[in-house]
């Protein structure tokens, strides 16, 4: 009896999943009509700023280890915010990548396989290291040195120029976007 | 006849007929070479039904026999749900090869989780001793159900984290199936836990299964319709241009 509750409302669950993601599949291309209102901003200098051992280290020598830890926590929690914005605007180009793959012009689809390659890995990296960021915020001693998310989040921009400028030469990549 | 039994009755003649025009759609868009278990099992769907059909109106065989014959088929055709959904993870493996060992990793072990834990329920489930059969197939129902219904949401999940977009096609098949697969693992569930012998559930199941037909029909005639980006000339190589805009994007 108790199992097939269990299962009735593992069912329901699955179900309203389900339909929460045929929604979502409903409503995501209309997120290429405007992609840049749906951007979020992410700097990278301040997120390396964020993450930079050196820094931590400074901090640790020079605040009391309760202070460390508040800070530390505050700046992981901030970290996390740059990351999942990062991952936000890689599934955002992920989706132009997706439009523009089917082109006839070789260039331009290489250039967009590229695009999503990257930000697939992006994607992938962010899940570890968000992971990796909220376990620090309650061990503020475990290292975490997310310095690929930086270098893959610069990677995709460029590509998503070079997509931008392939596609739309006139206008460039803000036209892509 | 009275209008439970006309509702039976539509609601098995009406999805194998809806079939029959999925089979024609999908011979008629080609797609039953990329998707040659969907298309077997729909046939097969449909032959099936044919043959029960015919067995249940025009011949006299006892109800054991016509369970036997229900089982039969239903072994099948959740031979061929499976493939299906192989079907559907190739799918995202052939649209996404940066993901394709990972996908591979995650949706084995998945599936090998799924097993354990039907295995394990199965195992917790209280026997019925008087239609020792039926309790048996009951069983393996709600086993693969969870197996199924596990796979296809790992899927979903795994490709709205990643925001893969799917085709048409490809989500609709999936669609129909992880809400079949849910319905028929709570309905299987109940049959045998709380309500045996009533048939409510087979009512559920059936028009559970009506519905997804209509969304596989749905999104096999949408598929034709898939938009596919126009994409202007290359342009020269404008160097420049490219510089000015990733410096413009670096420093926003």
């Amino acid at each position: 009896m108790t199992i097939a509750l269990i299962l009735v409302v593992v069912a329901f669950l699955a179900l309203a999943v389900l339909f929460r993601i045929a929604k979502g599949q409903a409503s995501a291309d209309k997120l290429l009509d405007n992609p840049s209102q749906h951007m979020r901003s992410v700097d990278i200098e301040a997120f390396r700023n964020l993450i930079d051992p050196e820094e931590e280290e400074f901090l640790r020598r020079n605040l009391t280890a309760s202070e460390f830890r508040t800070v530390q926590r505050e700046r992981l929690l901030a970290a996390a915010e740059y990351v999942a914005g990062a991952a936000h605007n890689a599934a955002l180009l992920l989706r132009l990548g997706e439009a523009a793959r089917h082109s006839t012009d070789p260039a331009t689809a290489q250039a967009a396989e590229k695009l999503i390659d990257n930000a697939l890995r992006l994607r992938l990296y962010a899940f570890q290291v968000l992971a990796r960021l909220y376990v620090g915020t309650i061990i503020p001693g475990v290292r975490i040195s997310p310095v690929r998310i930086a270098e893959r989040y610069e990677q995709m921009t460029r590509e998503v120029v070079m997509l931008g400028c392939l596609q739309y030469p006139t206008r460039g990549v803000s036209a892509a976007m | 006849m009275s209008a439970l039994r006309f509702l039976y009755y539509y609601l098995w003649i009406a999805p194998h007929v809806l079939q029959v025009v999925i089979l024609f759609a999908m011979v008629q868009r080609r797609l039953h070479e990329r998707f040659r278990m969907f298309f077997l099992y729909t046939g097969f769907e449909v032959l099936q039904f044919a043959l029960l059909f015919s067995v249940r109106q025009f011949l006299t065989i006892t109800q054991q026999q016509f369970f036997l014959l229900l089982t039969i088929g239903l072994t099948a055709s959740t031979v061929l749900r499976f493939g299906i959904i192989y079907e559907v993870f190739l799918e995202l493996c052939r649209a996404y090869p940066a993901l394709k060992n990972l996908l591979g990793v995650l949706f084995g072990r998945t599936a090998l989780a799924l097993l354990l834990t039907a295995a394990v329920l199965a195992a917790l489930t209280p026997g019925n001793g008087i239609y020792r059969f039926r309790f048996v197939v009951s069983v393996f129902d709600t086993s693969f159900s969870i197996v199924q219904c596990g796979l296809l949401l790992f899927l979903f999940l795994f490709s709205r984290y990643f925001a893969l977009s799917w085709r048409q096609s490809v989500f609709g098949i999936a669609l129909g199936f992880g809400v079949y697969a849910s319905v028929e693992l709570a309905s299987s569930a109940l049959r045998s836990q709380i309500l045996p012998g009533t048939h409510l559930f087979d009512y559920l199941a059936m028009a559970t299964y009506h519905c997804c037909v209509l969304v596989w029909l749905f999104y096999i005639l949408a598929s034709a319709q898939e938009p596919r980006l126009i994409v202007q000339k290359l342009p020269g190589h404008d160097l420049e241009t490219w510089n000015q805009e990733l410096q413009r994007l670096l420093h926003q």
